[in-house]
């Protein structure tokens, strides 16, 4: 399942963020079926199997759920964690 | 489930053991049949599959080091060596090159998606430890 949620919490400015991302999927959806058939293109081109390569990418994006990503220097801090 | 775990678990059922001492006999039990099936014939236990790679940076008690905790799910990492297979042969042929020039006399097409999920595979029992003097950084499977 794709990722639905992303929290993103930074300190000092202090500031704590929760991004629903199934509506950014949803927002993109349109921009990525236009840009589909440029894909296919560029695939056919570069002579890699378009239907490989989007199962793939689909697999990266499936896969981001769960990384958590915390950087902590002195009083500058940054945590982004997807859901 | 096998008899001497049943045993047990009527013990404590029973009340004649208490919950600490049902582990511990458990815990003993399992060291006992190292790998070996269960009476009913199940696979034997395997130990549990690392979910995540966790890199850590801290500093060496100076307190003046950056702090980096990431968690990686081991799904991306098999997701991503994946992309290997989508690199152009002319692409790969510049990579082979470029790799045989510095030394490394090895080709990219050689890599097969069932050699990758073996290396992650392995990446289970893989730890990294480093210390420096400033920082301390750790790589690990959980």
């Amino acid at each position: 399942m794709i990722p639905i949620a992303s929290t993103v919490r930074i300190r000092n400015p202090r500031h704590q963020f929760w991004i629903p991302l199934f509506l950014v999927w949803l927002l993109l959806l349109p921009v990525a079926l236009l840009l589909l058939p440029l894909f296919f293109v560029a695939c056919l081109v570069i002579r890699v199997n378009p239907f490989r390569a989007l199962s793939i990418l689909y697999g990266i994006l499936t896969a981001l759920k769960g990384t958590d990503i915390a950087v902590d220097d002195g009083p500058y801090s940054v945590l982004v964690r997807i859901h | 489930m096998n008899e001497n775990r049943r045993k047990i678990l009527d013990m404590l059922a029973t009340g004649q053991i208490t919950a600490d001492e049902a582990e511990r006999l458990i815990s003993a039990l399992d060291k006992d049949q190292p790998g070996a099936s269960g009476a009913n014939g199940s696979e034997p236990r395997s130990k549990a599959k690392a979910k995540y790679v966790r890199v850590l940076v801290e500093d060496n008690g100076k307190g003046t080091g950056p702090k980096v905790n990431i968690r990686v799910p081991m799904q991306l990492l098999r997701s991503g060596v994946k992309l290997a297979s989508l690199i152009p042969d002319h692409a790969r042929t510049h990579v082979n090159h470029a790799l045989r020039e510095h030394g490394v006399p090895f080709d990219l097409g050689q890599i097969k998606p069932e050699n990758l999920e073996e290396v992650i595979d392995q990446l289970d029992d893989l730890t990294v430890d480093v210390d420096d003097k400033d920082v301390k950084v750790r790589v690990f499977c959980e």
